[in-house]
């Protein structure tokens, strides 16, 4: 009876006991906080990153640099928000680094059977994996045009729904700098996004 | 002609708006809505949403925000994860030599000034004594004792080798 009381203050342990009990010594605690958050960064890493190993390095880093950071956590925001703070701040300097290694062009990404606006109006069922894994390397090679700021706006602002506030907060840019970003991605990506076109047209 | 009366027609105007704002309070609203009518509104506001991300940017953003981005995790990743963490506990023994090395820079650093201040005052303060005991030698030549000193116990080893051989 003992051990299942035990067992069950284990389990419901929170972000915030569990990051004391790390920086107190007991490494071990870490492992169920990667448990915790690792669909979530695998799922976010994805967003800006197209190869699995390229996801999986930022992801390791991601970890590995929390651990190391721990003993900064303050306590006064949720885990939550500063680990997702410090993932994203993450992806952004992987993407910077990575600059220079665009492997897909906008001519590979033109399709024979259908052209790219119709592609874009119908999203793969679940079941195509094929046509997912398409879907996304669309996605990808477009946001590969645009600048690593304007990628990491569009993705929160667009894609995650965040807000102007909530962007700024994980960014740790003023709020005028990510409106002002923020305007500056939907340009850039209209533009990518008019090169496609006109690149289709012209075959 | 009977005189117009301004007032009394006003004060009967009056009563008639109060009367009928009082009537048009008393009727009750008609709440009733037609059948299929939400439905009806928003197929119209679909259509018009379709109508509106006709441009390529904003069809490509509805993509992007449809569709699904897997959260797989690959197979016992947190473990190796774990084992890195472990293995930078674990303390190198070269990274820990060198850590100590870096520590004992200021120290070294300190000592070094130091050691420094020490031998410039050093010889003064002898020559200071050296003077007070002896005025007349040191106005005509400044020879520092210390460095003589030196000479004798350096060059001391080398007068014995004389008489070895």
């Amino acid at each position: 009876m003992q051990a299942t009381e035990t067992d069950i203050r284990t389990d419901v342990r929170t972000d915030e006991e569990l990051v004391e009990f790390v920086v107190g010594g007991e490494v071990d605690c870490f492992e169920e906080l990667i448990t915790r958050y690792q669909p979530r960064v695998f799922g976010m890493a994805r967003k800006y990153f197209r190869n699995e190993s390229d996801v999986e390095d930022v992801v390791q880093t991601i970890f590995t640099k929390t651990f190391q950071k721990l003993g900064s956590y303050k306590g006064t925001a949720p885990f939550e928000h500063w680990f997702m703070r410090l993932s994203v701040n993450t992806c952004y300097d992987a993407l910077r680094r990575r600059r220079n290694r665009r492997e897909h062009t906008i001519s590979d990404m033109l399709f024979e059977d259908e052209s790219w606006q119709d592609r874009l109006g119908n999203i793969p069922s679940d079941d195509d994996k094929e046509g997912m894994e398409q879907a996304r390397e669309l996605v990808h090679t477009v946001l590969d045009q645009v600048s690593d700021r304007a990628r990491i706006v569009l993705t929160l602002q667009e894609l995650e729904g965040r807000s102007v506030k909530e962007i700024a907060e994980i960014t740790g840019w003023s709020e005028s700098l990510v409106k002002v970003q923020a305007f500056r991605a939907r340009t850039e990506m209209r533009a990518s996004v008019e090169r496609f076109l006109m690149k289709e047209k012209r075959l | 002609m009977e005189p117009y009366d301004v007032n009394g027609y006003r004060q009967m105007k009056a009563n008639d708006t109060e009367q009928f704002l009082k009537l048009a309070k008393s009727v009750q609203n008609d709440e009733r809505v037609p059948v299929n009518f939400s439905a009806r509104v928003m197929t119209r506001v679909r259509k018009q949403h379709t109508l509106e991300t006709r441009s390529a940017d904003e069809q490509f953003l509805k993509f992007f925000r449809n569709l699904p981005w897997k959260e797989h995790v690959p197979y016992a990743f947190e473990k190796r994860i774990m084992a890195r963490i472990r293995e930078f506990l674990t303390p190198d023994p070269l990274t820990v030599w060198s850590r100590m090395l870096w520590r004992a820079v200021a120290p070294c650093f300190g000592v070094m000034i130091l050691a420094a201040l020490f031998s410039a005052k050093e010889p003064t303060a002898a020559f200071i004594d050296q003077a007070a005991f002896d005025p007349a030698e040191t106005t005509t030549e400044t020879v520092d004792p210390e460095s003589t000193d030196f000479e004798t116990v350096m060059l001391a080893s080398f007068d014995d080798l004389e008489y070895t051989w």
